[in-house]
């Protein structure tokens, strides 16, 4: 980056918040080093970075808390990192709206801890709390085991403000729970990794925190006979918020040794309704040939999330695969066996009721078996594919990135994306080269 | 707006018959006239031709035609939009989907449902209903309205503090774009990789592109439901008793406020039980799981009565249910007993504001020597002034139409949205700059340029910046035609 450029950053935002050189090492993602980085104190500042890089042709890269910084094909080549982390302000919580809006950079972690003071929660629990923050998850469009009854970062994000391509301010929805005035911009941004604007504020809906909250899990000898519960759950008169299916290997890190699949089932309600649910639950999954389910600790519900990847000692890749939730167990059966005659290890967990699988693969001895790994990754998206559903490779090492490609077939839609893409930002300033049909 | 000569138009009602066959064309006035405005009967618009497309194919072929003559189009539903959202505007081609009415599938395991647009949303639970589901938004023209209008406008309704509004249940859609090619936004899966583009057309007016299939999710119908009526003799107790239920973290399925006007409006009219000296009453209504529903309704009726309510009761059977919420749904054409018409409002606000907004909206009407009467979704802050006038007494309809510009005016200052489910249309156009930018609205100009660069697929909408809209204008209130028959009222 020109030195100019770096000392028109230094004013913008101040000295100490221009990191360079070494200091950026935090910020090496996939081997490659960014430019510079910085930290803009308001949105003013970062209106005035974004402008300034769009005018010296650099690549702006929005950045939370880091934890999603790989996802993407790899970019193409380095940009400025545009840290969020000093917008982290609870701008408005007014407890009897249901709604709070709150800067970009703020954790979700501290985000929820502000809520629960006052009794209520976002119902979106996505992993790593302590370090992901508010407008990653949203660019990321991340999500837990909860969506099941909760639904994702669309359901829930009423408003959002984003400094655009061209440094402008914008806003989009608002504060209130239901509105159709103009465009729904919230739902572009959702998912959007960074590259149509950078989000720096954002509305959402709140829930009340409820009185009581289980998390269930029933093992099963057969993963087929598992699918067969979530079946019966979702056919039942049962409200559960989370639906989840694990195999054996995705048990090991949740403390579940020798069970070859598992359903964990979360309740949350009125102490009664919880009760009742867990003893309705019993039958439904002796019915299906499972064991007797048994509540577990609550602090099992944040590796809900983690479990196909917490399986391996640095798992080699992980594809999440969406189809329908009927084809689950058979999906993971097959994904499973088809990475096993490659005498490679998978380990797999399914959103079940919502049909969005995630699968492992360890790379064991095999790290430099391209060929074989990759085969078994394209395999996976042909399974999904199979079924009308599609594929994306979440993590991988580069080499596999490109030989199998993070994103699956685009197809018309992904022209109607590219002409979004060009219409928002004609330069190809904001995280450029990552997303979806090379946007 | 393109000027077609007597033979052109021939011509093309021909070319038209030749793709979609004969009495699937309408060109004569005297037949367009039906077609002349929406369920918002202030504005009217006469098309050059109303065709009646039955598949995907049909509404791209037409399409194709109109870019080949730079026609405007708009897609019509049941035509009870309620901003003139599918007024042919500018002229062109109006495409009534009512023939593409189908249930194409439903996968009661994975809970989903192929519908064509034209379906009337009613009509879809009644189909999965045997088995135990339901489709949830449930805009109260439910009984007339389609999903692909409801797809258009985003549409909410009672239930929807619960369960979320069309978008909500949207999971994909077969939409036959600006251009006339025919594309899948989204599918049957949960989420789809890329940008949320069944989320940016789901309330993007029919101004994206025509929607000719359509993913909804079906949901299970809930184990109990208790309905609880609450009195009150303010209304700002009302309005706080709103606030304790939000507080004591319960999440009903609803919440709706009816005030004194139309609680005697609807007495009059069908004597459903509410009494006519409160100055406003909630109806609230839980959902889910019957264990545990009794001591949610507690929750409620110590919250309203913690609010100063003077009694709260539950409906004891089925057949009270229906009628207090007959109440509710029919106030709309109670009105008719206490007024000779009127025009209903539809603005959003926080929920805490309500108190102050209410009381703005009955001093503004009255300053405008006006009556109002508010019937609405009060646990989403969706309000509905309807204020009630004279339309042969000059000058009252200007009246009316002034006090409501005020009213939303009131509502964007305290943080809320010109609309919660009606739309902007053409109604609303010229308010959006009460709560958007004019940066905010270019980035909507450029959105809408990536689907619809041409300008022809429902122009005139949404925008404030207008260009000349030809016969539509502000004209007198008439009922809409299925008012009258008593399929729908307004909410």
């Amino acid at each position: 980056m020109q030195a100019a450029v770096l000392e028109k950053l230094r004013g913008i935002v101040g000295t100490p918040h221009v990191l360079t050189g070494i200091e950026l090492s935090p910020f090496v993602v996939e081997g490659r080093t960014p430019e510079a980085a910085v930290f803009p104190g308001g949105v003013d500042e970062v209106r005035a970075v974004v402008t300034l890089a769009a005018e010296s042709e650099v690549p702006v890269i929005a950045w939370g808390g880091g934890t999603a910084a790989a996802a993407g094909m790899p970019a193409p080549r380095p940009g400025l990192v545009l840290g969020l982390k000093r917008l982290d302000r609870v701008v408005e919580h007014e407890p009897g709206d249901l709604t709070v809006t709150v800067e970009a950079g703020r954790t979700m972690a501290a985000l929820q801890s502000t809520l629960h003071e006052r009794g209520q929660w976002l119902s979106l629990d996505p992993p790593d709390a302590e370090r992901a923050t508010i407008g990653g998850i949203v660019a990321t469009n991340a999500s837990g085991p909860r969506r099941h009854l909760y639904g994702t970062a669309r359901d829930l994000l009423i408003g959002v403000t984003v400094v655009t391509a061209d440094g402008a301010l914008v806003r989009g929805g608002g504060k209130v729970v239901k509105n159709v005035a103009g465009y729904d911009l919230p739902k572009l941004f959702v998912g959007s990794c960074g590259t149509l604007g950078v989000i720096v504020e954002l509305t959402v809906k709140l829930r009340p925190r409820p009185d009581d909250e289980r998390l269930v899990v029933a093992p099963f000898d057969r993963l087929k006979d598992a699918g067969s519960a979530v079946r019966a759950v979702m056919a039942s008169d049962l409200i559960p918020n989370a639906l989840d299916l694990c195999d054996a290997e995705a048990l090991r890190p949740l403390g579940m040794v020798g069970a070859p699949a598992a359903l964990l089932v979360g309740f949350d309600g009125v102490a009664e309704q919880v009760a009742w649910q867990i003893e309705e639950l019993k039958r439904l999954v002796q019915a299906a040939g499972g064991e007797e389910p048994r509540v577990l600790p609550s602090d099992r519900w944040p590796r809900l999330a983690t479990a196909a990847a917490d399986a391996f000692d640095g798992a080699g890749a992980i594809m999440r695969l969406c189809v329908l939730p009927t084809q689950v167990s058979d999906v993971m059966e097959q994904g499973s066996a088809l990475a096993r005659a490659r005498g490679l290890a998978s380990a797999w967990t399914a959103h079940a009721g919502v049909g969005v699988l995630t699968g492992a693969l360890s790379l064991g001895g095999r790290r430099d078996d391209v060929g074989a790994v990759a085969d078994v990754l394209r395999g996976w998206r042909g399974i999904a594919q199979a079924f009308a559903g599609y594929a994306v490779l979440d993590v991988a090492p580069l080499a596999l990135k490109d030989a199998v490609g993070v994103w699956d077939e685009a197809g018309a839609a992904g022209r109607i994306m590219e002409r979004i893409k060009h219409e928002l930002d004609p330069r190809n300033v904001l995280n450029p080269g990552r997303f979806v049909g090379n946007i | 707006m393109a000027t077609l000569t007597p033979d052109r138009k021939r011509a093309l009602r021909t070319e038209l018959e030749g793709i979609l066959g004969r009495g699937a064309v309408l060109s004569d006035p005297d037949e367009l006239l039906v077609y002349e405005s929406d369920g918002l009967t202030l504005f009217r618009a006469l098309a050059d031709f109303v065709v009646f497309p039955t598949s995907a194919e049909h509404v791209s072929q037409v399409v194709k035609l109109a870019n080949r003559e730079g026609l405007p189009f708009v897609a019509r539903g049941a035509g009870t939009g309620l901003s003139g959202g599918c007024l042919p505007a500018e002229g062109g081609i109006v495409l009534s989907l009512m023939r593409m009415s189908r249930v194409l599938e439903v996968d009661y395991d994975n809970q989903l449902a192929v519908v064509e647009p034209g379906l009337v949303n009613l009509h879809l639970s009644w189909k999965v209903g045997p088995k135990g589901y339901y489709y949830a938004p449930d805009p109260s023209s439910q009984q007339a309205c389609t999903i692909g209008g409801n797809i258009a406008n985003n549409s909410g309704g009672p239930h929807t503090l619960k369960y979320g509004v069309t978008t909500n249940h949207v999971l994909g859609l077969e939409v036959v774009m600006p251009d006339g090619e025919i594309v899948w936004l989204g599918g049957k899966t949960r989420e789809s990789q890329g940008y949320d583009l069944v989320g940016v057309f789901v309330g993007s007016e029919g101004t994206f592109g025509i929607a000719t299939k359509i993913v909804v999710r079906i949901l299970k119908k809930p184990q109990a439901v208790k309905t609880v009526l609450a009195v009150f003799d303010e209304v700002d107790q009302a309005s706080a008793a709103v606030s304790e239920i939000i507080a004591r973290g319960l999440v009903p399925a609803a919440v709706e406020m009816i005030d004194q006007l139309t609680i005697g409006a609807v007495e009059d009219a069908f004597g459903c039980g509410y009494p006519r000296d409160a100055a406003a009453a909630l109806l609230v209504e839980l959902d889910g799981l019957a264990v545990g529903m009794e001591t949610q309704a507690e929750r409620i009726v110590a919250a309203c009565r913690d609010a100063g309510a003077r009694d709260v009761r539950s409906a004891k059977d089925e057949a009270e249910r229906q009628l207090l919420w007959k109440g509710r749904k029919s106030a709309f054409g109670a009105y008719g007993r206490v007024s000779p018409a009127y025009m209903v409002m539809d603005g959003v606000i926080p929920r805490t504001k309500l108190p102050y907004v209410l009381r703005r909206v009955n001093e503004i009407v009255g300053a405008a020597g006006l009556r109002v009467g508010n019937v609405f979704h009060a646990g989403d802050g969706n309000l509905h002034p309807n204020i009630l006038y004279d339309p042969r007494k000059p000058g009252e309809e200007a009246r009316v139409v002034a006090a409501g510009a005020e009213i939303m005016k009131v509502c964007a200052d305290v943080g809320g949205s010109i609309s919660g489910e009606h739309g902007i249309g053409l109604e609303k156009a010229d308010f959006m700059p009460f709560i958007f930018s004019a940066a905010d609205l270019a980035l909507m100009q450029k959105l809408k340029n990536a689907f619809n660069p041409t300008g022809l697929c429902n122009p005139g909408k949404v925008f404030p910046t207008r260009k000349s809209c030809g016969e539509a204008g502000p004209t007198a209130y008439r009922p809409h035609p299925i008012e009258e028959q008593g399929l729908a009222q307004r909410f």
